[in-house]
């Protein structure tokens, strides 16, 4: 039982790191623009699409592919914050909410009017094929490639947010917009950065899924629900907790799959009912 | 707002055959002043997944349903009227599928109504077909209980099902009976209707046959499942000999490539792959049967497989089909090229376009159509006939993969027949 149960965690950890990807940039743009983007999960959608079009139609190297996907949803996400999104910072959240919708079904009209409405799955690259052998079950170097590039993705935030000066500023104009402008911060800049930034963390986890998972137009809206779960119960605008809580979501629906097969996606939502009733700020909000 | 947006410009592509048939205007023009003929063409509204995963299914119904209108119109139509078609995205939502249905007879006026890929959608539509009093050919939704219960037992008459239910992927039970090797069996089923029932019907016919059987793990993966591998690696814990999967469309696409990742077939004897003859998933997964990364372990079968029958009316259909959008058709396509033979048959029998007359007309009617020929079922109003399963193998002779080493069950052994005994539509 304790092999199922190892094996069934790794499994979950690699699911998990999907999910972080997704729910980092929805809580970091949360956390310092305030706003609950919605049409994040479209962000996600256009980095496997643009992944998918350079990688299995265009026949690119599957890492410059990732690259050249970075980049171009990161300018969509510069055209979104500076047109668009800049506008309703002080407005009132369901505003907010109308207009990141609004975007979710332009997206999704936009992929099904370029790339059709059906389903398409590129070749996995070679090197990613096979897996080895853990507690007497194989385990594909593929999940495991997604569990390190998850976790350097979770470095890499915590060490430019805590040790550089870009996230000294990140920090102090989340703690209070005014007072950074006032000693000197860019602050639409700012925004702006933060914003491609957490547009790209999106489409890298839509770009590291297109070799197994479907692209198609809808798994945006497919996956932002879960993310706005985990960081609800990570607390909104909180990277240690939607890290924290990727990784219960992650792990707990895996296991649920294999204790509770009738349930499954059931489990990260009581978890999330339960915070909300102990902890309505959610695990590590302030 | 964006969903009517997205609808408005498929049905512009959609009905590029329907509407360059161009009935509307000129067929009044020619009817006015004609005032025995009946006025107008006969408009015959569709319904099918057109965005997501599964979306290939009803483009291919609408295409299936396109090449057969053409060919109609071309040969003068239904007792002398042309035929129309508007086609609409269900989105495997059952509230969408009624409210198409609803707008599609009130509204646009069709005479007769086919399509819907899912069960949930089917069997919320039943009811309400009573009241709009249309008859509608379902072409893939698979649910027993759609024929079942709502025809044979609740006795709605405007029902008709043209595709192979369910019964089609409990198929497996036939085909593994004398595999005395394979005696743990695990399902990874979808979790609704659909997947329920499969799983069911598969393991109380299975026991028939093998009462040493064994069902040693179930998961359930709803629609939109992206990641499949916790439920791989949950029923692989119980170390099964052989896996019952019923995931279609680019799910099953996806499912097969994570059971590959996960080492799968170096430990099973057999995959069942309810409709792993589906054509949009051979295409999928051609790159890995090439490399015979399955093992010639993966088995499946489907409502139609374009390699069978051998026949006359199959070859012209698949040519046709072929010549018409470039691709091969899939049982989607098959099945609403038949409806709209089918409802040819049925109007020139009963001589009008009468929902009772017509629905009379078809009862216990022998049709010939590509997948050979379909009995529909008085009692049921089902369409029997017979569908190899099959290994999924490369074959020289064609451009993607194909179900080979053929067995053919006759439809009579594997399908249910009045009157039914229930099974459960539950976990």
């Amino acid at each position: 039982m304790l092999e199922k149960l190892i094996f069934q965690g790794l499994i979950g950890l690699s699911l998990s790191m999907y999910l972080w990807l997704l729910a980092a940039g929805l809580t970091l743009v949360f956390g310092v623009l305030g706003v609950l983007n919605f049409a994040h999960g479209s962000l996600f959608m256009l980095g496997a699409y643009a992944t998918f079009t350079f990688y299995g139609k265009l026949g690119l190297n599957f890492w410059l592919s990732i690259l050249l996907s970075l980049v171009s949803v990161g300018i969509i996400g510069a055209i979104l914050e500076r047109f668009f999104f800049r506008r309703i910072y002080e407005i009132d959240l369901p505003y907010q909410l109308i207009l990141t919708f609004g975007f979710i079904l332009i997206f999704d009209d936009l992929v099904k009017m370029l790339w059709g409405g059906v389903a398409m799955i590129p070749p996995l690259p070679n090197f990613f094929e096979g897996h080895f052998q853990i507690v007497g079950r194989s385990f594909p170097y593929y999940n495991l490639f997604i569990i390190f590039a998850g976790a350097a993705v979770a470095l890499l935030l915590w060490l430019t947010l805590e040790k550089t000066w870009w996230g000294r500023m990140i920090r102090a104009s989340a703690s209070d917009r005014e007072m950074a402008n006032a000693i000197g911060i860019n602050i639409p800049l700012l925004f702006t950065t933060v914003f491609v930034f957490s547009a790209m963390l999106a489409a890298l986890g839509g770009a590291l899924g297109t070799p197994v998972r479907v692209v198609a137009p809808g798994i945006g809206t497919a996956m932002i629900i879960q993310a706005f779960v985990i960081t609800v119960i990570g607390g909104l605008g909180n990277l240690k907790g939607a890290f924290v809580g990727a990784l219960i979501v992650g792990i707990l629906t895996s296991f649920g799959i294999l204790l509770f097969p009738i349930f499954e996606m059931f489990i990260a939502f009581v978890v999330m009912a339960v915070v909300l009733m102990v902890k309505p700020e959610g695990l590590f909000g302030k | 707002m964006a969903k009517n947006i997205s609808r408005r410009k498929f049905l512009k592509n959609a009905v590029i055959g329907g509407a360059a048939i161009g009935t509307g205007l000129g067929s009044y023009q020619i009817t006015y002043g004609q005032a025995k003929k009946p006025a107008g063409p006969i408009k015959i509204g569709g319904q099918g997944a057109i965005s997501g995963a599964h979306a290939d299914y009803g483009w291919q119904m609408m295409a299936g349903a396109t090449l057969a209108i053409e060919e109609v119109n071309a040969k003068g139509g239904i007792l002398g009227r042309k035929l129309e078609l508007k086609f609409m995205d269900e989105e495997l939502k059952p509230a969408t599928a009624v409210k198409n249905a609803r707008y599609l007879v009130t509204d646009w006026g069709a005479d007769f109504l086919f399509g819907v890929d899912s069960s949930g959608s089917a069997m919320a539509l039943g009811p309400v077909l009573a009241e709009l009093n249309r008859l509608h050919f379902f072409c893939h939704a698979a649910t027993h209980r759609l024929t079942e219960e709502l025809v044979a037992q609740r006795g709605i008459p405007q029902i008709f099902r043209m595709v192979a239910p369910v019964y089609q992927d409990a198929l497996a039970a036939w085909i593994f009976k004398d595999n005395p090797e394979i005696k743990r069996w695990a399902g990874i089923n979808c979790d609704y209707e659909y997947g329920y029932v499969a799983w069911n019907l598969f393991k109380e016919n299975i026991k028939k046959f093998r009462p040493d059987v064994e069902f040693v793990a179930a998961a359930w993966a709803p629609f939109w499942t992206m990641d499949f591998s916790s439920h791989i690696s949950a029923v692989m814990a119980e170390k099964p000999d052989a896996i019952f999967a019923t995931p279609w469309a680019g799910e099953g696409v996806m499912l097969l490539r994570q059971a590959l990742m996960l080492g799968v077939f170096d430990k099973i004897h057999a995959w069942w792959q309810g409709m792993g003859g589906s054509v949009d998933l051979l295409e999928g997964i051609s790159r890995e049967i090439e490399g015979d990364k399955f093992k010639g372990k993966l088995w499946g079968t489907a409502r139609y497989i374009h390699n069978f029958p051998v026949s006359p009316e199959n070859k012209a259909f698949v040519d046709a089909f072929r010549k018409r959008w470039g691709k091969f058709p899939n049982y989607s396509a098959e099945a609403s090229y038949s409806t709209i033979y089918a409802i040819k048959a049925g109007v020139e029998k009963a001589k009008s376009i009468d929902r009772e007359k017509v629905g009379a007309a078809l009862e216990g009617i022998e049709l010939k159509t590509p997948a050979g020929v379909r009995l529909i079922r008085k009692e049921d109003h089902q369409a029997v006939y017979t569908v190899p399963a099959g290994r999924v193998i490369k074959s020289p002779d064609y451009t993607i993969p194909i179900l080979g080493d053929l067995r053919v069950i006759p439809a009579k052994d594997y399908f249910r027949h009045p009157p039914f005994t229930p099974v459960a539509a539950t976990k």
